[in-house]
């Protein structure tokens, strides 16, 4: 009797015990978005890029001829980011907003560039990055006339 | 039309810089999704099923309806397709690249 008892206890802690550690493990899975493990390590300006899509001449000044690059390091993998390039003049005027959407898988290299056939007006600019619609950095640069 | 309608009609913003003809584009050393997301990077005309339209002085959503869609009554589609640059859909500026839903 007691042997019975006993046996049918155990049973029963050994099911809950499986239960709450199942439970357990799916929480902790379902509490990890993919997206989180992608973040932009760097952003670079320049006037051109190499293979690697790093700028090879980093500058925050440009003339009003230069095509204008700007080089995205992200780290981390996801199924699918989305990077998002928001350049503005002086007061806010948008002059361009491009949008790339990558299946990053580690370290990545993601490079926009701007340019205007009748050159750029002088002044300040900013870049802004979004990835995944989060703003996570921005740059100013100069426009000077030559 | 009351003198503040006429003040209010007549404001003049500071002269803006014209982007409308800024080239752009992007790649990456990452791949792209197996589908391929809509390539906002051009400058203008239809990428995959949305086109885009750089907005000139003089523009309203109203007339970018009316030449897209025939309607201009149909401005809100505009308006909704652009909240991440339109906040105050009376108010769009020269340069400013929206995309067009289709019809």
């Amino acid at each position: 009797m007691m042997t019975r008892q006993s046996g049918r206890t155990q049973l029963s802690a050994i099911v809950a015990l499986f239960l709450v550690t199942a439970a357990c493990g799916g929480s902790r899975e379902a509490g990890a978005p993919a997206t989180t493990a992608v973040r932009v390590t760097d952003v670079g300006l320049g006037r051109s890029v190499g293979g690697d899509k790093a700028i090879t001449d980093r500058t925050d000044t440009f003339r009003p001829n230069d095509t204008i690059y700007a080089s995205v390091a992200t780290e981390g993998s996801a199924s699918s980011a989305t990077l998002r390039a928001r350049w503005t003049f002086e007061d806010g005027q948008v002059v361009d907003e491009s949008t790339r959407t990558i299946v990053p898988n580690n370290r990545e290299r993601t490079e926009f560039h701007i340019s205007k056939p009748n050159a750029w007006p002088s002044g300040k600019y900013k870049l802004e990055v979004f990835l995944d619609n989060q703003s996570v950095e921005t740059k100013d640069f100069e426009v000077r006339g030559s | 039309m009351g003198i503040f309608d006429k003040l209010k009609g007549n404001k003049t913003e500071k002269p803006r810089a014209d982007f409308s003809n800024v080239q752009s584009g992007s790649s990456s050393t990452a791949g792209e999704p197996a589908i391929p997301a809509p390539d906002l990077s051009r400058t203008t005309g239809t990428t995959g099923q949305e086109q885009t339209y750089t907005v000139v002085a003089g523009d309203s959503l109203s007339k970018i309806a009316k030449r897209f869609y025939g309607d201009a009554s149909l401005w809100p589609r505009l308006h909704e397709a652009n909240r991440d640059q339109i906040t105050n859909p009376d108010l769009i500026h020269p340069g400013q690249r929206l995309k067009i839903p289709q019809a």
